[in-house]
């Protein structure tokens, strides 16, 4: 909080006691918006026209049922739904459906003490939020900014529980029960047993409960969280207007929420990514029984996509890229150094077709590209792939590298020179050692450009063991059956090691992919 | 300069020779093998046969599909550009203030740019399935939904998708190179704006927007022929279907040569689609070389 400071004390205060204020108010309009309306019975008589003879029987039956529920203590309520159809032979056909609601709604109090890992979990939330709260207060006594820090962070962090509560509200109320009758672990049912009973049906379902539970379906409503992000904006505009001071603060938390909110987007795809790898084959297309997280991490879908054949293409992918970024790089450093150091006629020219190409994709010359590569035999082959990546990088790399270049003064390879060096020999001893940084950037620039290359090589590469990891990967993906958790895993095997590499390059490359040829 | 590094007149010639090399054989003989192809009558089997006139840009401009994918073309490259253009500057202006996390948000910002294109379509892809797709897992999970959504309903939605998706991984090219632009604007500006008593706005219109023009033209150009040639993600999520609707040229360009095995429209269309990449390197070309001659 650097500008914390600038803000007088009161100011802050006001400023804090506002936003735990919204938090606070988020979680409890929440609480009492919570609705828990459980199908208990539901019963399908196709062929049936309201009035009619079979009507009247089914509704006996399920006025019945509603009479066993109400023995049990559970009130209910029949709700029933008409569905006419004409069919193909232009007859017209009804189907009634019969359900019985449990009028059993409960409110956030009563999942509160309900024992349940989501009422712990909200106990949290409301815990922080109350810290919070005592902390604004200790900070507008005491004038202690580590305080009003504090009571940023935790109300911040309650705000963030709130959905991992609703989460796991969803879990405890019909994954739990979905998972331990698909085969999965039946120990945290019998744990949730008692709470959920005494939760949801005020201890009455007793035997019934698992039968229960299954046809269980309620909703959540999600309307509170939503109608506070228009108060929000509404809350802070009008702070805004009252003193003047805290448009700072505020401009300075809306900063931070802003870059944390585009980081998660950022970031979902990757999550998935990562998530999904280490899924169970069933879990990756089973919506029934999909958790947020998986259920179990199988760690053993890496070493079976590698196994599969995804090393071998790792492998291939590694040589195609080292391959094109060593051709770019010795194609291209002794034509960046002409290019920085000498003077010599058609340089414009050469520059403008340097440029020129720096503009074509393969994409528009694949047809081109793959007869020539069926002239120089160099069809299917990694080598192939080496060349076009190094050609097709080639610009980029002379841009880049032409650009350190010249930012290095050449007054110590003169010297070199005049005393005896040739001017290779200066290149190497002196500029190379001086003009690394630059060097590293454009070789890893080169190497991942290769490395994620796509379309060349599907139709270049024919053969499944000359397959790069970008072209592998789809094997996992035939037309009728998409094995997602390897398809993922081997992705992520190709993605961590490119995303890493790039971080070490990213603040050289911005400036050099811009201004490379503008420098000195 | 000229005197120490340069002894003999042909020296320079055969330092840049490899790279001349390299670019000739890989780079402008598949530009002339395209160019002659799109000119001759070419059989199913492959074998060249003579020159056929615009025999095969009639076929592939009159075929029922071409306007279609004309229009996604189109559609495609203003709105992934501009949208992209418009979220990364804004991007780039938040990252440029000083605040804690700023390293880590700029690290998270890499990943969209170096992972590769067709893993991030396939995993975008997985999300949005409708029966067992990410989102809908997540909506249901946190109580957002009770039944799932079928978020691909029709091929324009799916279209929809496609260009947000690009938008997604075009953003951090922008919002890094308007990054460094934004860097090299010297504090001063700022200062003397602020001592005359300019607001945000003023400061953003009259110091921000004209000192990092340079790069964002740059950038916008670059782009404008990258999302041009964006085949991965298209290719992964639709493959065009249906019927070509969700095509650009270059997804289309790719299915007539290589499924199709129509080679003559498919090369009178990449003769298209490279006249108009070269004029969009022609403005490039234009505004580096002003560049260059400005310094």
């Amino acid at each position: 909080m650097k500008t914390l400071p600038s803000v007088s004390n009161s100011r802050r205060i006001i400023l804090l006691l506002i936003l735990s204020a919204i938090i606070l108010t988020a979680v409890f309009c929440s609480l009492t918006f919570l609705r828990f309306s459980s199908q208990l019975y539901i019963k399908r008589s196709p062929n049936t026209f309201v009035g009619d003879e079979k009507y009247q029987t089914v509704r006996q039956e399920v006025e019945l049922q509603l009479e066993t529920f109400r023995a049990q203590g559970v009130e209910g309520v029949i709700d029933e739904q008409v569905i006419e159809r004409v069919n193909s032979k232009n007859e017209t056909t009804s189907l009634v459906i019969f359900t019985i609601n449990a009028a059993n709604n409960r409110s956030g109090w009563d999942l509160l003490r309900a024992g349940l890992p989501a009422s712990a979990l909200l106990i949290l939330i409301l815990a922080f939020s109350a810290t919070a709260w005592l902390l604004t207060l200790l900070s507008a006594y005491s004038g202690s900014r580590a305080a009003g820090t504090g009571a940023f962070v935790l109300a911040l962090a309650s705000f963030f529980l709130i959905p991992v509560v609703f989460n796991r509200l969803n879990l405890d109320l019909a994954r739990t029960v979905d998972l331990a009758q698909a085969g999965g672990d039946p120990g945290a049912l019998d744990r949730l047993r008692p709470a959920l009973d005494s939760f949801l049906f005020d201890g009455s379902a007793g035997d019934q409960l698992d039968s229960l539970l299954t046809a269980l379906k309620y909703t959540v409503c999600a309307g509170p969280f939503l109608l506070m992000i228009p108060a929000f904006i509404i809350i802070c505009a009008a702070v805004l207007g009252a003193c003047k001071p805290l448009k700072k603060t505020l401009l300075r938390v809306a900063l931070y929420l802003s870059v944390i909110l585009f980081s998660l987007f950022i970031l979902y795809p990757f999550f998935v990514m990562f998530i999904t790898a280490f899924r169970s084959n069933a879990e990756t297309t089973d919506m029934h029984f999909l958790r947020i997280l998986p259920s179990r991490w199988v760690f053993s879908n890496l070493t079976d996509t590698l196994n599969r054949g995804v090393l071998r293409y790792l492998v291939n992918s590694l040589l195609i890229a080292g391959g094109a970024t060593l051709v770019a790089m010795v194609c291209g450093i002794p034509a960046a150094y002409a290019m920085a150091r000498m003077d010599f006629r058609g340089k414009k020219v050469y520059l403008g077709f340097v440029i020129m190409s720096q503009m074509f994709s393969p994409v528009v010359l694949l047809v081109g590209i793959s007869r020539l590569m069926n002239t120089l035999h160099l069809n299917d082959t990694l080598m192939g792939l080496m060349f076009i990546n190094a050609a097709f990088n080639q610009a980029f790399a002379i841009w880049l590298l032409r650009g350190t270049f010249v930012s290095i003064s050449s007054e110590m390879e003169q010297a070199a020179c005049i005393d005896g060096c040739s001017v290779l020999g200066a290149m190497l001893r002196i500029l190379l050692p001086m003009a690394a940084p630059g060097i590293v950037t454009t070789l890893i620039f080169v190497f991942i450009n290769a490395w994620n290359e796509y379309t060349v090589s599907t139709v270049l590469i024919s053969t499944q063991a000359n397959r790069p990891i970008t072209v592998g990967i789809t094997q996992f993906s035939s037309f009728n059956m998409i094995e997602w958790q390897y398809l993922f895993a081997a992705a992520l095997l190709a993605t961590v090691p490119v995303v890493i590499l790039f971080m070490l390059i990213e603040k050289h490359l911005a400036a050099g992919l811009t201004a490379g040829g503008v420098k000195g | 300069m000229r005197s120490v590094f340069v002894r003999h007149r042909w020296e320079p010639y055969l330092w840049i020779l490899p790279s001349i090399l390299l670019m000739l054989v890989f780079v402008v003989f598949p530009i002339g093998i395209v160019f002659r192809l799109a000119f001759s009558h070419i059989s199913r089997a492959g074998v060249v046969g003579g020159f056929i006139g615009l025999k095969n840009f009639q076929d592939a401009v009159s075929s029922a599909a071409f306007p279609q994918v004309m229009l996604n073309t189109a559609v495609w490259v203003v709105s992934v550009v501009g949208l992209s253009t418009l979220i990364g500057f804004i991007c780039a202006m938040v990252l440029n203030q000083p605040f804690r996390g700023r390293k880590i948000a700029r690290s998270i910002m890499v990943f969209p740019w170096a992972a590769s294109l067709v893993i991030q379509a396939s995993v975008w892809n997985y999300i949005i399935k409708m029966e067992y797709g990410n989102l809908n897992n997540i909506l249901l999970n946190l109580g957002f939904l009770q039944d799932p959504v079928n978020w691909r309903a029709s091929y324009q939605i799916e279209f929809i998708w496609e260009c947000a998706i690009g938008i997604i991984v075009t953003i951090p090219f922008v919002t890094f190179t308007v990054l460094s632009g934004l860097q090299s604007i010297d504090a001063s500006y700022y200062e003397a704006a602020t001592v005359d008593g300019a607001g945000f706005w003023k400061k953003l219109r009259h110091v921000t927007i004209p000192l990092v023009k340079p790069s964002l033209t740059v950038s916008t150009v670059l782009n404008i022929i990258y999302v041009f040639n964006s085949f991965p993600i298209i290719y992964t999520i639709t493959k065009g279907a249906p019927a070509n609707k969700t095509d650009t040229m270059v997804t289309y360009l790719y299915m007539l040569a290589f499924y199709d095995q129509r080679k003559g429209p498919a090369t009178a269309l990449s003769v298209i689609g490279f006249v108009i990449l070269c004029i969009a390197s022609g403005c490039y070309m234009l505004i580096t070389m002003r560049k260059e001659e400005n310094l």
